[in-house]
């Protein structure tokens, strides 16, 4: 029985109708075989558009639906779900994508047209063949996982324990808190880093929807969106965390103590083997240091570790081994935060060959009250007050040898230390800036910008070529290019604004939780306005720096974000699964294995049949509709629903 | 034995006889055949601000010559090295170029293929004799010689079109002065400039920026500096004086190419590396 098909061509304004004449495609597609209605509309994925499908479907009783308008990505499911309202199978639609690959692409009208009727032929002839699939129901567990511990896993965790759902939050150090804890103050309202950031680490540590898994990595995901089977390691502390109070007689006894670089306070300073990171740390709990603890490198620490000797609770246990636990969870939201560039690949910038040399996030530990120094601004290589301190922004910045992107928070990082230094310092000491541009965009940064130009402060507008090391100072040549002049800056102090970069292990995690990078290697977002938080792989989540560069603002928005993008899941008992998914003619398949050894998803396998053959069998919960099978079967049994070979190779013999 | 065809240049043979001489003196110690080659021309680079179509042109016919002959060229001139480095560059980055250039090459029976590698003073003694090398020749250690390192421009910049050393922070020279048993300190402005580049239109401005490099290195206690390029050389040792009159300074720095100052570490008979021959005051040194 022929289908009678129904064609509905969009203007989308003039984004299709200015370079494909929409009354000629309209008139044309009536002619088609099995055309019975064809109507154009401004927009078609409008209400009244809508309307418009919705009683041609019943007044025509059509059991095939083209629309030729933008492409799927975008608004497949809105006429999907047109057409389901209309009373048809949602899968009886096909669209035909005349904007992104016609309107948008072509300048002569003549031949754009031509082509648009080309496409909505074929798509005529694949509507002919479709078939009414019905979505199957997979059940959702109600827990997420957070990678991550920084201000936007905090946030994420948090919003989603609130909303009442159970949240694992994974931390690869000691503590959570991230880079936020390392700052001193925020820009641009100076609110203290530290003073906004505990009480958020206090109510993730007390919530009960909250399971913290800290010193633990992810190092394997399985599954699919509602049901991810997830390998945590959770390395050894050697220090049993039910016993440990926190008071820090271990760090006090040990005999490595102020003989380790602290990575917290970005090899500043020095601390014990047995440590906190920072003394607001959550959880408060001691870890052993397996890199310098004299007992775990040599296995020999005086008659006993003098840690385990000053511990009244009995906490050190250096027979702790790495645990490997499993659990499951329904959404994955990632937020791994970032790295700085390593400075010393930029030789002439002298971070290599200068103690005095510092980055920003040096200088933050420095001013930090609870830093190395106690909040005093000193000179590395003697100790004495600096008398001139210079910045260098877009150091790796911007640089196409480099990373070519903008960090988006050098600039105000370095305004907001100019405010700090000259407060804590005084008047007498100069500061300078080379700057490239000052990109104040944010809320509130215009502002703090001016104000810090009305502080006592030299700005040089450009790039610094070489930092020479004198031995009792620094020197800087750097052409100005406001005043077009070469100026020689002798300074005692120079802090490098580092390029923010992907974590260096972002690779490796890439490949663990099945994510894509952008071509700069942050994780890459489904869409980079309509879904920055999503990923290509469903139900798992971005947030925070791990995305892309950002400031503290962004990343608890993005956080949120997330979180409830996450909800949209979590919330809901059971998931559909697409159709779109392979299945096998069980008459047509021999049992030879091929499409088993090609799927990546482990979704195929092989069932007996009772005269002794074999054949496969697809699982409809783990196949992900790939097609890899369809390609490989080489007797046709294999088929992908909706793209059938009988789907489209009328299409092919359309289009050529 | 590794053998190179000789690429001199103009400035070496005709003015800067010193580099030239201690080449020849010091290379064939370390088991590198050098031949003289007839029909070599200009390395175009002067043309370059007139005319660069003659001067990718002149480039390529020297490559040319060399792959004739089978030979990889030896470049002493960073000068010379850079324009054919270039040359390299371009046009196996532009089919059309190439085949444009090799249509004027036809006409000498010449062809450019980019067969034949180009080498400087610097990385055929670094890279190819090797340090080790280098060592097992010593027969008078330079030991506690302060000796400050002048690379050029030519032989570091730009990058993109792949240079004998880095940019930022070479260190063949040093590594080569190590193993001489002398000292090459890090001195601050070891990348500056030697003038020579604006000589010609800022005569002042390029003798201040001489003096002030000798007169820095002067002020660091150095016993010499060491230097690759006749250029350069010619600035740093033959326009001393001139150069510390535009810097109100007497400097005494006695600058020596490389290749002699490995001579003097081999032993070589100070005539024949040329020492008569610099005007800077070499034999302070007393070596």
């Amino acid at each position: 029985m022929d289908k009678k098909i129904g064609v509905f061509v969009c203007h989308c304004g003039i984004n299709i109708a200015q370079t494909v004449d929409v009354e000629a495609l309209t008139k044309y597609a009536s002619t088609l075989d099995d055309v019975v209605v064809s109507k154009d509309y401004k927009y078609m994925c409008s209400d009244q558009g809508s309307k418009l499908i919705k009683g041609s479907i019943r007044k025509h009783d059509l059991d095939g639906v083209v629309i030729a308008c933008c492409s799927p990505r975008m608004h497949e499911h809105t006429f999907r779900n047109v057409v389901e309202d209309g009373g048809l199978n949602q899968f009886n639609l096909e669209i035909a994508n005349v904007r992104e690959q016609c309107s948008w692409a072509h300048e002569s009208k003549e031949e754009a047209t031509k082509k648009a009727k080309t496409l909505v032929r074929a798509a005529v002839a694949k509507t002919r063949m479709l078939e009414s699939l019905t979505s199957s129901k997979i059940a959702v567990t109600p827990k997420a996982l957070v990678i991550g511990g920084g201000i936007a896993g905090i946030q994420t965790s948090l919003d989603l324990a609130n909303a009442g759902y159970q949240v694992s939050l994974v931390e690869r150090s000691p503590s959570i808190g991230g880079r936020m804890a390392q700052l001193d103050k925020t820009f641009p309202t100076l609110d203290c880093s530290s003073c906004i950031l505990t009480p958020k680490m206090m109510e993730v540590s007390n919530h009960p929807n909250i399971e913290l898994l800290t010193y633990s990595e992810v190092i394997g995901v399985d599954g699919n969106i509602g049901n991810y089977t997830v390998k945590i390691t959770k390395h050894p502390r050697y220090v049993d965390i039910e016993k440990c109070t926190g008071c820090g007689d271990c760090a006090a006894a040990c005999r490595m103590k102020g003989r380790v670089p602290s990575k917290f306070d970005m090899n500043m300073g020095k601390r014990s083997a047995a440590y906190v990171p920072f003394p607001q740390a959550v959880p408060l709990k001691y870890t052993i240091d397996s890199e310098y603890c004299l007992f775990l490198t040599r296995g020999k620490c005086g008659d006993e570790p003098a840690c385990k000797t000053a511990c009244i609770q009995k906490a050190i246990n250096f027979d702790q081994k790495a645990e490997e636990i499993e659990r499951k969870y329904g959404a994955i939201i990632v937020a791994t935060g970032y790295d700085l560039m390593d400075p010393a690949s930029l030789y002439e910038y002298g971070y290599s060959h200068s103690a005095d040399v510092i980055t920003t996030l040096e200088l933050e530990r420095l001013i930090s009250s609870s830093g190395p120094t106690s909040g005093e601004i000193i000179r590395p290589s003697d100790g004495n007050k600096p008398k001139s301190i210079t910045f260098i922004l877009c150091v790796g910045s911007r640089d196409e040898t480099q990373y070519p992107w903008c960090c988006r928070i050098g600039c105000m990082s370095a305004l907001k230390h100019v405010y700090l230094l000259r407060e804590k310092v005084g008047e007498d000491v100069e500061i300078n800036i080379c700057y490239t541009d000052i990109r104040s965009y944010g809320k509130g940064y215009e502002e703090f910008y001016r104000k810090i130009r009305g502080i006592k402060s030299n700005f040089f507008r450009g790039r610094p070529s070489e930092v020479r090391n004198m031995r009792d100072h620094l020197k800087i040549d750097i052409f100005d290019t406001m005043t077009n002049k070469l100026f020689e800056i002798k300074t005692d102090m120079v802090v490098l604004v580092p390029a923010l970069i992907p974590r260096l292990d972002a690779n490796e995690l890439t490949r663990t939780l099945h994510l894509s990078q952008s071509g700069d290697g942050f994780f890459l977002e489904a869409h980079p306005k309509l879904r920055p938080m999503d990923t290509f792989t469903d139900g798992t989540f971005l947030a925070g720096c791990c995305q892309g560069p950002k400031d503290i603002q962004d990343t608890v928005s993005q956080a949120s974000g997330a979180a409830s993008r996450a909800e949209t899941i979590l919330s809901k008992k059971e998931l559909e699964i697409e159709p779109l998914i392979a299945s096998v003619d069980e008459d047509l398949c021999s049992g030879c294995s091929i499409c088993i050894s090609i799927c990546s998803f482990k979704a195929i396998e092989l069932t007996e049949e009772k005269d002794g053959g074999s054949h496969a069998v697809v699982n409809e919960a783990l196949c992900k509709g790939c097609g890899a099978c369809v390609g490989s079967c080489p007797s046709g049994a294999m088929q992908q629903k909706g793209f059938k070979d009988k789907q489209l190779l009328p299409m092919v013999d359309e289009s050529v | 034995m590794k053998k190179y065809a000789l690429y001199p240049g103009c400035v070496m043979p005709t003015e800067q006889y010193a580099y030239e001489l201690s080449i020849r003196e010091v290379l064939p110690l370390l088991d590198v055949e050098l031949v003289d080659t007839n029909g070599f021309s200009c390395c175009g680079e002067p043309m370059k601000s007139v005319n660069k179509m003659v001067t990718l042109y002149l480039a390529a016919r020297n490559l040319a010559i060399g792959e004739k002959k089978e030979m990889d060229l030896f470049v002493p001139c960073p000068m010379c090295h850079f324009s054919l480095s270039e040359c390299k560059h371009v046009l196996s980055n532009n089919n059309e170029m190439k085949e444009r250039i090799n249509g004027m090459l036809a006409s000498e029976n010449l062809a450019y293929n980019g067969t034949s590698e180009i080498v400087h003073t610097v990385d055929l003694l670094h890279d190819i004799v090797g340090i080790d090398e280098i060592k097992k020749h010593v027969k008078k250690s330079l030991k506690g010689l302060k000796l400050a390192t002048h690379y050029g421009c030519h032989l570091i910049r730009p990058s993109e079109i792949g240079r004998p050393v880095d940019a930022e922070n070479p260190q063949k020279m040093e590594s080569i002065l190590l193993a001489l048993g002398a000292e090459p300190l890090y001195y601050p402005e070891k990348l500056d400039c030697c003038g020579a580049p604006i000589l010609a239109n800022l005569r002042e401005s390029a003798l201040t920026k001489t003096g002030q490099k000798l007169q820095r290195i002067q002020e660091q206690k150095f016993d010499a500096m060491v230097d690759v390029c006749p250029w350069c050389h010619k600035m740093f040792d033959s326009r001393q004086n001139k150069a510390g009159e535009t810097v109100a300074t007497k400097l005494e720095v006695p600058v020596l190419y490389l290749t002699q100052v490995l001579g003097i570490a081999f032993a070589v008979n100070k005539e024949k590396l040329g020492l008569n021959l610099n005007n800077s005051p070499v034999n302070k040194l007393n070596l």
